[in-house]
């Protein structure tokens, strides 16, 4: 493990090859770079230069004018705290359920856990719009989770069908299968003898869970709240259909000005802030990769 | 003070067959117990259970003359060492090793002086701000090692501790071992599937085979004297030669008609009976001279010794000399058995029969 690889020490053969390989790799993303240089990275730089031009009598000039107008107004910034707000409900309610899931996961077996497994990952399968219409006729007013409850003499259900809640339900819904998969991924790397040790030398549950699994699976879980995050906060199906008519989510928000409004400069400048927000969360997510490659070398 | 008592302790997993019935052991205070045994015979189950690990299926299990059946791993006072040390890669080897202590509520202060002290008493001092991950196999080793001994156990609990290091470590760790004992004195419990290991470290090895105990003793009196053709068999490198017979007129006829003459015999003549001849108490004669002959198969060279292959008939049978021979397949030899080196086996059960000659021999070491 401590081998003290000494470049200065290797031939320059060696180096040769290794650039060969490199540009070998290269060429084999080239394609690929190239397309996604086009299509996403021009556009998106030129949407984001456009947003700081400011139309005056006869042209426009730089400036931060349509940024100062977004945050003066209170319903455009009310429909970005509740964005934020609920987006991190979901993700750590969600992460909490993986979490628990996952742990299930690691310690038992047999048909139950199986089942439970295959269970988790279900809504892998299920695309937004079939959840949303499932929870609508689930929980929505007449739906069946009431006529239950007024079977057994609960009246006075409210349903959470247009709250927040709602939303919020479906989020958590979305969001169990893939961070059950990172978690469990990591959790597995974690030796059944670290465990035991642990119990040996007195650590009960509590502190096994805390000092010896969380501190190994950390990354693990950064990562599942990165891909949470990012699937939630740009989302637009599930508050749609779900969600309460005001305030509204940013995906949602950002459809409304675009489409029914018709002001795109407005919606572009929605669009970049809500893309600086999910770009804080991706370079976490990527310096978390990155360190995790270096701590494997 | 810290006697381990195991009383007919068994052990089924789930609905299968059990894996341990009836096993009885009991290991004295500051003894060094080895216990040795073939892949899968239950030796970490058994380790298991002392450590609290692993639940009794039945029987009792006591440690210092009290119960602790129903007591949690922490409150049993033992420390274990795993084969693949189980150390926690995300901490350095400093918490690694004051860990127990500090979930013991050991105060800061006190805990890293003895951290400190027992990262001395292993070599680790400089190593202890490293993460396991910057550490070699045999350093790793040594920190597993710390973090057992700094808890200051009453029982110490060896599973193979040594199994991972390369040939030239795990000679240089045991000896480390057996000097931590020396010094520390607690009870011992040593799991292992090298004989060698198990040889060197013990004060008492303990044979096990399928999950059962085959016999327990000294490593001299087990080698000596083996119980049963299994563990003549498992105890001892080259392995012991065995050669099927019957007993008739104070001498062993072997399957292929040759008589094997062995003082002592009287009264178990029609007895089936296994020949047990280690390797290492034969030696190779001119022909026609020693008590059988045989043909040599082939001499494999071993460096210190050589072991011929020879064949007695069609009974193969290896002999360990440290002679220069100079001898070549399909040569003509005799094979010199002193009478005390034949071991019998009873054919059906496998158990030692003793003989006069065994007797004999007894005193003569005696002396
Ligand atoms: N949790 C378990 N469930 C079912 N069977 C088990 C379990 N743990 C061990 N066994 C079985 O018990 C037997 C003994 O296992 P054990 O680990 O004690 O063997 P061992 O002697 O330590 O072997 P090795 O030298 O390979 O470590 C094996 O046949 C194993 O398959
Ligand atoms: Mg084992």
């Amino acid at each position: 493990m401590t081998s003290d690889a000494n470049p200065a020490g290797r031939s320059g053969a060696v180096r040769t090859m290794h650039l060969k390989e490199n540009l070998a790799g290269l060429a084999l993303v080239a394609a690929p770079l190239g397309l996604l240089l086009v299509l996403i990275l021009l556009p998106t730089v030129s949407m984001v230069w456009n947003t700081f031009q400011v139309p005056v009598e006869g042209g426009t000039v730089t400036g931060i004018a349509r940024y100062q107008a977004f945050f003066a107004d209170s319903y455009s910034v009310a429909n970005l705290r509740y964005t934020l707000i609920w987006t991190l409900i979901s993700c750590v309610t969600a992460l909490a359920i993986s979490l628990g899931i996952s742990l299930y996961l690691r310690f038992s077996e047999g048909r139950i856990a199986t089942m439970i497994h295959a269970l988790s990952l279900f809504p892998l399968f299920v695309p937004a719009i079939i959840i949303s219409y499932a929870l609508v006729r689930f929980l929505g007013p007449n739906g069946l989770l009431q006529l239950l409850l007024e079977q057994v003499g609960i009246t006075g259900y409210r349903t959470p069908y247009l709250t927040p809640i709602g939303p919020f339900i479906g989020f958590v819904w979305e969001n169990i299968p893939l961070p059950v998969l990172v978690i469990t991924a990591g959790l597995s790397q974690v030796s059944d003898h670290a465990i035991e040790a642990a119990r040996d030398l007195g650590a009960g549950a509590w502190r096994i869970l805390f000092e010896i699994l969380l501190p190994q699976v950390h990354r693990s879980l950064l990562i599942a709240f990165a891909l949470i995050f990012l699937g939630v906060i740009g989302a637009y199906t599930v508050p749609y259909l779900l969600g309460p008519p005001a305030p509204e989510m940013m995906g949602v928000f950002m459809q409304r000005t675009l489409g029914n409004l018709q002001r795109p400069d407005e919606a572009q400048v929605q669009a970049v802030i809500l893309m600086v927000l999910s770009s804080i969360v991706g370079g976490f997510y990527i310096a978390t990769m990155l360190r995790g490659e270096v701590g494997r070398k | 003070m810290a006697e381990i008592r195991i009383d007919k302790v068994s052990k089924s997993y789930g609905k299968e067959k059990a894996l341990m019935q009836g096993i009885d052991l009991t290991i004295m205070d500051g003894e060094f117990v080895v216990i040795l045994g073939p892949s899968g015979c239950g030796k970490s189950t058994l380790l298991r259970m002392i450590a609290g690990l692993e639940a009794v299926t039945g029987g009792t299990i006591s440690i210092a003359g009290q119960v602790v059946n129903d007591l949690e791993p922490r409150e049993r006072g033992c420390a274990m060492v795993f084969q693949n040390y189980a150390l926690y890669p995300h901490m350095t080897v400093a918490e690694n090793i004051g860990y127990a202590l500090r979930v013991a509520r050991v105060a800061k202060a006190e805990r890293m002086a003895r951290v400190a002290m027992v990262a001395g008493s292993v070599g680790l001092t400089e190593f202890l701000d490293r993460k396991p991950g910057q550490l070699s196999g045999g350093q790793r080793q040594r920190v597993a090692m710390a973090r057992a001994i700094v808890r200051e156990p009453k029982v110490f609990l060896f599973d193979e501790p040594l199994s991972n290091l390369d040939a030239t470590l795990r000679v240089q760790m045991r000896h480390e071992i057996r000097k931590i004992h020396n010094r520390i004195g607690a009870t011992s419990v040593f799991v292992t599937h090298d004989q060698q290991e198990g040889m060197t470290l013990a004060d008492r090895l303990v044979v096990m085979n399928k999950g059962t105990i085959e016999q327990v003793g000294s490593p001299e009196e087990i080698y000596e004297r083996p119980a049963s053709t299994y563990v003549a068999g498992f105890i001892g490198s080259p392995a012991m030669n065995f050669l099927p017979g019957e007993i008739q007129g104070g001498a062993v006829i072997l399957e292929n008609g040759i008589r094997l003459p062995v003082p002592g015999l009287s009264g178990l003549d029609g007895t089936m009976v296994q020949v047990g001849l280690r390797p290492e108490r034969l030696s190779l004669t001119g022909p026609g001279r020693g008590q059988i002959s045989a043909r040599v198969d082939f001499v494999e060279e071993l460096g210190s010794a050589r072991l011929a292959h020879v064949l007695v008939e069609d009974i193969a049978i290896s002999v360990l000399t440290g002679d220069k021979l100079a001898i070549a397949p399909g040569d003509e030899v005799g094979i010199a058995i002193a009478p005390c080196v034949v071991q019998l086996f009873d054919g059906t059960t496998g158990k030692r029969i003793e003989t006069a000659a065994h007797a004999a021999q007894q005193v003569e070491t005696v002396s």
